[in-house]
């Protein structure tokens, strides 16, 4: 039917096709989109509709990434993994309530492994594992290096990575604290060694202009 | 401090960052199942900081990761997220063990952007009205996504409608453009499309921007399309939809047959 339409139609409508990519000539086009929206928005698609092998894909393609960036919070493997197993029991179980107009699948399926990262950390588990002692070594030297990494790692010629270099460096330093590393404001304060009031409004000023600068 | 008294902003980086306690993260959940502008201020502020996890060194996982997974999976027709099952209790795994938020979700009522969940039921006496509750969702969302897409619940108002129209003038498809950079596209009547092709809609927001892509119909069904940062729809302003190969236009523009087309009018 639609074959048909085309040959059809075809002759009449390429007029009016051309008179649409006229104004586009020469001008820069669209930017690609790095990720790949619409096969993660598919398997999610799949996932509800009961198909394991789309969450399969999910995983080869995602959970390596996944395990890396709950590792940032939890610190540990074992509890990494765990959070990453959790996170894909809950793409499936959730997946049907995926909406695309509330921004895209991958965006999605991070926050799910995210919150079930600082979930871990809210329960305590984190620290019942790890000895207290321990936790202060390894906050002060690896994660530190880590979380702060995690800027210089970003596309130089990204928005994310200038408007985080156009801010001080202790609201960059407290901002990656809280997203990569999963910090509290409190965590963030004795950390910096400032007062929890002045940690508070420094991240917030330093997220508004966050937000403005890549408006 | 309230968070009821500081804009949705905020509120949206601090939700993403983790920044909230427990009281108000729920809070936050709740709120953005019925408030769009924060769920689509938390939306903005996860893609904000995406980059930060998505550059990550990745970690090759243990062997037997997805064996674990794919054993605590509950079935995806028998309705799974009803909270406080047996299912639930397994699925949640050792790590979770005694904490009982893991997988157990209320039907219908979770955000997107996840989080810590409701709180369960409080018994394991899954009642017979969750059940038939959790089927039917579960049976309508197989229906939508099969047939429909996943154009639901939308409370906005379109800022402007487009009737798109075939070479013989009859009407073949409607988009919404909300001008939040989405767009509802409702297909009027059956296209068979290819299998190496797919349907690319297409939009000419100003002459200097040259048309831009809104995104693909898979399957040919109506959808939802969260597309560019787009200036605010106007009068006449050009829709179309052709017919690209798998993927999308290689180009970026409009390389295919135009299938229909058609020029918006603000509703009044």
């Amino acid at each position: 039917m639609l074959a048909e339409s085309i040959a059809l139609d075809g002759r009449t409508y390429a007029v009016a096709k051309t008179s649409l990519k006229q104004p586009s000539r020469g001008d820069a086009g669209l930017t690609d989109s790095p990720d790949q929206p619409d096969t993660l928005h598919d398997d999610l698609r799949c996932c509800a509709d009961g198909d394991k092998n789309a969450l399969r894909r999910i995983f080869d393609r995602e959970a390596p990434r996944l395990v890396a960036v709950a590792l940032r919070i939890v610190r540990r493997r074992e509890l990494a993994e765990d959070v990453v197993q959790e996170a894909f029991v809950q793409i499936w179980t959730k997946a049907h309530q995926y909406q695309p107009e509330r921004g895209s699948a991958r965006g999605w399926i991070y926050a799910i492994a995210r919150n079930r990262a600082l979930n871990m950390l809210r329960d305590g588990k984190r620290e019942d594992l790890v000895p207290e002692e321990r936790l202060e070594i390894l906050r002060d030297s690896e994660q530190m290096t880590e979380i702060m990494g995690s800027w210089h790692r970003l596309d130089r010629d990204g928005r994310l990575h200038d408007c985080l270099a156009a801010l001080e460096e202790v609201r960059r330093k407290g901002i990656l604290m809280a997203y990569v590393g999963g910090y509290s404001h409190g965590e963030i304060a004795g950390k910096l060694d400032i007062p929890l009031g002045t940690a508070k409004s420094w991240i917030r000023r330093g997220l508004t202009t966050l937000r403005e600068c890549m408006a | 401090m309230s968070i009821t008294a500081r804009n949705i902003f905020e509120i949206a980086d601090d939700f993403v960052l983790g920044l909230l306690d427990t009281d108000e993260q729920v809070q936050v959940e709740a709120r953005i199942e019925v408030e769009p502008a924060l769920a689509a201020a938390v939306a903005a502020a996860q893609n904000r900081f995406l980059p930060l996890d998505l550059s990550v060194e990745p970690i090759a996982t243990s062997g037997d990761l997805w064996a674990r997974i794919e054993q605590t999976l509950p079935s995806q027709s028998a309705p799974a997220p009803i909270p406080g099952t047996a299912s639930d209790g397994g699925a949640a795994g050792r790590s979770a063990a005694g904490s009982g938020n893991t997988t157990a979700t209320s039907p219908g009522n979770d955000p997107a952007a996840a989080g810590p969940l409701a709180p369960p039921a409080a018994n394991d006496n899954s009642a017979s009205p969750w059940r038939i509750g959790a089927i039917l969702a579960s049976a309508a969302c197989l229906v939508l996504a099969a047939g429909l897409g996943w154009s639901l619940m939308r409370s906005p108002e379109p800022m402007v409608i487009a009737v798109l129209l075939n070479g013989a003038g009859e009407p073949q498809a409607i988009v919404e453009d909300f001008g939040n950079d989405t767009a509802s596209v409702r297909l009027l009547s059956d296209f068979t499309v290819p299998d190496d092709k797919v349907m690319q809609v297409w939009t000419l927001p100003t002459r200097d921007m040259g048309p831009v892509s809104l995104g693909l119909l898979q399957q040919a069904h109506s959808a939802t399309l969260a597309g560019p940062k787009l200036p605010p729809p106007h009068d006449a302003q050009l829709y179309e939809i052709t017919l690209e190969q798998t993927g999308g236009s290689p180009t970026g523009r409009p390389t295919g047959p135009i299938l229909v087309k058609g020029f918006a009018k603000l509703p009044r």
